[in-house]
């Protein structure tokens, strides 16, 4: 497990998208975290120090894995890295399947129509 | 494994678990670009919800999704997430107002 900046975290990430294009996956998950151990944070509690948390973000393409934290101040910078790679990398998902089912869906239509007429022509 | 169909049934279900034991909840993704597919997992490790997809749409609604969690996981469970949206356009604001004044 490497634990890495926000940013080299982010280079890494477009790397493991780039290396899984064809095959395997990557794996993305987001967890709220202080860093800190159970007792530590007992510990805390009781002396009444409050504890920071950040969001623990962590990706894996099976054989590596990465890892860093986000803190409030920066997590709106990071989510929109995130967003940005997120979006030039997924370009494998299926666009508009609805509208193009209906462009088939009405185009047999069409040509079940022009059957019906030709047929009905060419008996009378 | 539960898969839930509805997207804004997930979403909501996601926040209310996270909300419920936000030490244990997390949101995980995974993405295969050779088969097309992304699958959303969220768990406190009691209960487990999954969404699947293989449409484009379904990316763009997981970016707000991304975002909602970001926030929450970054700031803490009591933050506001109903300005995810609202956030940005509070930002725009200021910055027109400074180009104003340099005016």
């Amino acid at each position: 497990m490497v634990r890495l900046q926000p940013d080299p975290f982010l280079n890494e990430l477009t790397n493991m998208f780039e290396r899984t294009t064809e095959k395997g996956s990557v794996w993305v998950t987001l967890k709220h975290s202080s860093d800190k151990s159970k007792v530590q944070r007992n510990k805390m509690k009781t002396c009444g120090e409050k504890i920071e948390y950040r969001c623990l973000v962590r990706a894996t393409d099976g054989k590596k894995t990465i890892s860093t934290l986000v803190g409030p101040k920066d997590h709106q910078r990071f989510q929109a890295s995130y967003a940005t790679i997120l979006k030039a990398r997924m370009t494998a998902l299926r666009k508009r399947e609805r509208k193009d089912k209906r462009k088939a869906a009405d185009s047999d239509k069409k040509e079940d129509s022009k059957i019906r007429s030709t047929a009905s022509k060419t008996t009378n | 494994m539960v898969y839930i169909t509805s997207w804004d049934d997930f979403v909501e279900k996601s926040v209310q678990l996270f909300r419920a034991d936000p030490e244990k909840t997390r949101y995980g993704m995974k993405y295969r670009h050779c088969d097309g597919k992304l699958v959303l997992k969220v768990t406190d490790d009691r209960e487990c919800i999954k969404f699947k997809t293989d449409q484009a749409q379904d990316a763009k609604k997981m970016e707000k999704l991304n975002n909602i969690f970001f926030t929450l996981m970054a700031r803490g469970p009591e933050a506001d997430i109903s300005e995810v949206s609202g956030k940005d356009q509070v930002e725009a604001q200021p910055a027109k107002k400074g180009r104003g004044r340099k005016q």
